[in-house]
């Protein structure tokens, strides 16, 4: 029995000596570089007044924004140190579906990074943990002049304000220049004055050649594959007046009956034969094939910088090193928009995504705050949002990167940038006034209830009727019969 | 081997015999293997975006360019194949050794507390993972402060269940007499451990060893999370650094994917010699 | 029975009483690291989801809510839809792989130790290539076009084209596919590692009454693999109810979430809508439920093997 206990005891002492070794360890950790917000108090007390204070660091998790960002990191560092001496930014790179992943588990942990670059779309759901920093207070005056109003907007939530956008780009589609003009398309027509419904459809049916019973050529494919399907049903009912999933009053908008007659069209359209009947499991790699390859007319969703990477496929098919897509064909990228239902206005689905900044557990202190704002604001101006941006295709939205862009030549369809400055003109504006905790409900309805049905929609598994029920159902259960919208 | 008869008349009907096997095993096997055949002649072609699908069956020109692509990618592809080396071989080597001890403790050792114990680790496995990540992930980063290092990445795999729960199902078949024997003879339990439980053991050993590497080797999710920068990253999660936004290089994530299996067959190959002799020596007479 | 142990046999006598009593510290010796590597990295957190399974979570100071999230599951229609997926898959899938991998095992056995290494190797081989990369190839084989590979195959036999992954119907059947046609290297090489263990004893007096081939499977060779079987099986379910990686890469649960296992809806809840505390309770409730089924395999199955 007594040598039992020894044992015993001398686990219990191990234990006891790794846990004071762990604690040993964090302490020295706090006093050197804090890996978010949590300043040690020492440091911050030793700091003094000043731009030019003590020592701190600045983390940045950061995905492949564009197809050279993430080699830039180590220059973007080092500018960085160059401009703010007593600053170092470290980032760390992650790839797209990795950073949410990891930036909700740090979240959840409370420990993110000080910095990330997320869709605007996602702040809500990061202020309802109570985990994001407002910097209101922290910014100056200066910073926030330099950006254009609408997209600034979309870093707001509530009277916060959570970092800085980084650009604001356009749901559209894309078409193939010649495909179109032998279907008789008036192509230039559509990117002034958009197109209804009923012309888009009769559009995309002589966009179909057929051989013999098999379909050669769609008039329209779009990867609706996953979670990119919510991208297909938030792009068409920006355009049938359900420009948010909450009226400005703040009722659900999506129990309207609008919503019924899109539901409708969406299955319409496959059932026509324009669309591939497998549509609900094709992927955005796939769907971009079948574009370069000639199976499909127009596709979806559309992105400015898809014409670069069209530019890039055709170089390649000239340059004949077998390097091209397989069997891919010279395409000319026509950036169309999406059509209007029910006479309702045009309403581009609209994208802001931009660098948003956490706090840790700890009140991060004001000193600490000002320097992330610095590196935000470092990131999301002036040369490197101008880069990015220029990678992307994608329109500036700042005044210095406007500036710093000036030099850069880009070489783009002089239609489709005026094509997409339309759209961009009636962009759908920012709604921080949805409270976060509606905003989460509507997200938890979209992700349980109209992405499932919607995959069993376009599948042929469900009518449009049933999918609306649902939707309908789960919505007032959520916000009660007053809280959606009835007509 | 005497499962099967030993003097099954003339040598031709065993020919037959073990022919016949051998297709029926082909068959399966070229089922299964599929998708590592796509993996490996995918992996030949060339450098381009994955928009460049195709689903040809057989290779139209073998290519290294993928690979070149694969290492010119990023400075550190080799050092994160070092890393999966390091800590694979680590979490490999200390399950092996505290899984076959703790395997035979509970097999073959009384002691109080014996099976409530036991059964405290097997409710472990019943958990499902996503959820002790979150405070797993608090304990090494925000109490013990070791994220982005190898001690991050190694310590909570030291010894897993699983393998503790192999090494006992294996242990509790070694004869009972052998041990018996032992202890008369006047053999320490460690003694027993080391001179017979161990030998006898081998082949679990070597399977328990294999598994476990080849486990640490493929886990993405947790060297994803208390990594930082890429100097620490393991090959997995160098692997996902090739998928973009809405283009994917395949060609090259196939060929670093084939990369990464390559150190797991050496060592698979390697053991499976080791094991196959240490267990055959009493069993296999012809 | 000769034994490299035969000097000891002097202590042995003079020290045999303490050494009876010694076996418990032996015991407690050898669990040690196995046991505190466990209480740190695998209790702990469980205890600490335990408590967070009462709160609704939030990193800031979460507020204790009792028995809501638990509540909360039990309502919701999408949890008993997960379990039933997960249940309907598991029968599916754990079932055909035991009987697949012990069948590969014994055939592999009567061969030359070459072939058996190289048999080995190949029904490995899909274990050891990362699952991301593989998921990304079974994405290209269930090709829902006539161009893909899987569609191909089946118009040879005069099948209509399938939507595969993207169909309520095909969906699942997919994912059950996919995991009958891999990962039963692990499975396969752990039953012939157990099968080249029966002693050669058993088998020669089996013969010397004549018993064949099948008699000798049956009274031999499948109650000497029981332990294995047995661990295999709970294993497999544990690993079954358990499953994530495919569902999530595959198919994300869709469509109409007819592939939503509860692992992956574990997942959701935790980190896509922040609700930890539900996604805690989940996994308990989870717990509880693969735990009542380990024990049922252990009393039904393994009443003869000692455990």
């Amino acid at each position: 029995m007594t040598r039992k206990a020894h044992v015993l005891a001398s686990v219990l002492a191990l234990t006891v000596s790794m846990t004071a070794l762990a604690a040993c360890s964090s302490n020295s950790k706090d006093n050197g570089a804090s890996p978010s917000g949590s300043q040690s108090p020492a440091g911050s007390a030793s700091a003094g007044a000043g731009s030019s204070g003590a020592k701190d660091t600045i983390t940045a998790l950061l995905p492949p924004v564009s197809s050279g960002f993430q080699d830039r990191f180590e220059q973007l560092s080092k500018d960085f140190n160059a401009q703010y001496p007593n600053l170092t930014l470290k980032i760390e790179p992650a790839s797209w579906e990795d950073m949410t992943q990891k930036l909700d588990t740090q979240v959840n942990a409370g420990s993110p990074p000080d910095i990330a670059f997320i869709g605007s779309e996602g702040i809500s759901k990061y202020v309802q943990q109570g985990m994001m920093m407002d910097i209101t207070d922290s910014v100056t005056p200066e910073m926030t002049d330099d950006y254009d109003k609408t997209p600034l907007e979309y870093m707001k939530n509530g009277t916060g304000l959570y970092g800085f956008p980084a650009y604001m780009e356009v749901h559209a589609i894309g078409g193939n220049k010649q495909f179109l003009e032998e279907a008789g398309i008036d192509w230039k027509k559509v990117q002034k004055d958009g197109w209804t419904f009923d012309e888009f459809r009769e559009a995309i049916k002589k966009g179909v050649v057929k051989e013999g019973n098999e379909t050669k050529r769609y008039g329209f494919v779009f990867a609706t594959a996953g979670v990119t399907s919510k991208d297909y049903l938030n792009i068409l009912i920006k355009n049938a007046g359900m420009p948010a999933s909450f009226t400005t009053d703040l009722k659900y908008a999506y129990t309207s009956k609008n919503f019924l007659e899109v539901l409708k069209d969406v299955r319409v359209m496959i059932d026509d034969g324009s669309m591939p009947k497998e549509l609900s499991s094709i992927d955005a790699g796939k769907r971009w094939n079948m574009f370069l390859t000639g199976q499909t007319m127009i596709t979806g969703k559309g992105l400015a910088t898809f014409e670069n990477s069209a530019n890039k496929n055709n170089a390649k098919i000239d340059a004949n090193d077998g390097s091209a897509v397989k069997g891919s064909i010279k395409v000319d990228y026509i950036v169309l928009p999406v059509p209007t239902f029910l006479g309702q206005e045009p309403k581009s689905s609209t994208v802001v995504d931009g660098y948003v900044t956490f706090r840790g557990k700890k009140e991060p202190t004001a000193e600490h705050k000002a320097n992330v704002v610095k590196a935000a604001y470092f990131l999301a101006s002036g040369q490197v949002a101008a880069t990015t941006n220029n990678d992307l295709f994608a329109a500036h939205i700042s005044k210095s990167g406007r500036k710093a862009a000036e030099s850069m030549t880009v070489n783009r369809n002089p239609d489709n940038v005026a094509a997409v400055q339309t759209l961009l003109s009636h962009a759908t504006p920012a709604r921080p006034d949805i409270p976060a905790e509606l905003g989460a409900k509507a997200i938890k309805i979209e992700d349980e209830v109209i992405i499932p049905k919607l995959q069993a929609l376009l599948a042929n598994e469900i009518k449009p009727e049933e999918m609306y029920e649902a939707v309908k159902a789960a919505a007032v259960k959520a916000f009660g019969a007053d809280g959606v919208v009835t007509d | 081997m005497a499962l099967y008869r030993k003097h099954i008349g003339r040598r031709s009907t065993r020919r037959i015999r073990n022919a016949a096997i051998i297709v029926i095993l082909l068959l399966f096997a070229a089922a299964t293997l599929f998708p590592i055949y796509f993996m490996i002649i995918s992996s030949f072609g060339d450098p381009v975006e994955a928009a460049a699908m195709s689903y040809s069956l057989w290779p139209g020109k073998i290519s290294f360019a993928s690979y070149q692509f694969f290492f010119d990618y990023s400075t550190y592809s080799l050092r994160w194949i070092g890393n999966s080396a390091l800590v694979a071989g680590s979490v490999m080597i200390t399950n092996v050794a505290f899984a076959s001890l703790a395997g035979y403790a509970f097999s073959r050792i009384r002691f109080k507390g014996r099976s409530i114990l036991f059964s405290l680790l097997l409710c472990a496995m019943m958990i499902p993972y996503q959820v002790t990540q979150v405070p797993l992930y608090i304990l090494i980063v925000n109490t013990f402060h070791i994220q982005n290092t190898y001690g991050a990445l190694i310590l909570p795999g030291v010894v897993t269940v699983y393998n503790i729960f192999l090494a006992k199902q294996f242990m509790s078949t070694i004869p009972n007499e052998i041990l018996e024997c032992a202890k008369v003879e006047g053999c320490n339990q460690l003694q027993i451990y080391l001179r017979i439980v161990l030998p006898l053991s081998k082949t679990v050993l070597a399977v328990m060893a294999i598994l476990t590497f080849m486990d640490s080797w493929n886990t993405f999710f947790w060297p994803f999370l208390v990594t930082n920068t890429m100097d620490m990253q393991t090959i997995q999660v160098g692997l996902k650094n090739f998928r973009f936004a809405n283009t994917t290089y395949f060609a090259p994530m196939m060929a670093g994917a084939t990369v990464s299996a390559l150190p797991m067959f050496i060592l698979f190959f390697s053991l499976q010699k080791y094991f196959l002799e240490g267990v055959t020596v009493g069993a296999v007479k012809g | 029975m000769t034994t490299p142990t035969m000097q000891t046999a002097q202590q042995a006598k003079t020290g045999r009483k303490r050494r009876i009593r010694g076996d418990g510290v032996w015991g407690y010796a050898f669990i040690a690291v196995a046991l505190l590597v466990y209480a740190m990295f695998t209790a702990y957190p469980v205890v600490s989801a335990f408590f967070i399974s009462f709160q609704h979570y939030k990193p800031l100071g979460s507020t204790f809510t009792g028995f809501d999230n638990y509540a909360a599951t039990f309502r919701d229609p999408l949890f008993w839809k997960s379990i039933r997926n997960t249940l309907l898959y598991t029968v599916l899938t754990v079932p055909v792989a035991l009987v697949l991998s012990f069948c590969v095992a014994i055939l592999i056995l009567p061969l030359k130790r070459r072939l058996q290494t190289t048999f080995k190797a190949i029904y490995y081989l899909p274990v050891v290539a990362s699952g991301v990369a593989l998921s990304v190839v079974w994405l290209w084989i269930f090709d829902p076009m006539p161009a893909g590979i899987f569609n191909r195959f089946i118009a040879v036999v005069g099948a209509h084209n399938q939507n595969w992954l993207g169909s309520s119907a095909t969906a699942m059947f997919s994912l059950v596919i996919m995991a009958w046609l891999s990962s039963h290297g692990a499975s396969i090489i752990i039953y012939l590692a157990a099968l080249l263990g029966v002693d050669e004893s058993y088998y020669e007096a089996a013969e010397l009454d004549g018993a064949t081939f099948l008699q000798k499977l049956w009274h031999i060779v499948i109650p000497f693999l029981k332990p294995t079987t047995l661990f295999l099986l709970v294993t497999g379910v544990i690993g079954s109810f358990q499953v994530f990686q495919n569902a999530f890469l595959m198919t994300g649960g869709g469509p109409d979430n007819a592939t939503t296992m509860v692992g992956l809806l574990i997942f959701n809840n935790a980190f896509k809508y922040f609700e930890y505390g539900k996604a805690a309770a989940q996994s308990l409730i989870l717990a509880v439920i693969i735990a009542g089924i380990s024990l049922f395999q252990f009393k039904f199955l393994g009443k003869d093997v000692e455990y």
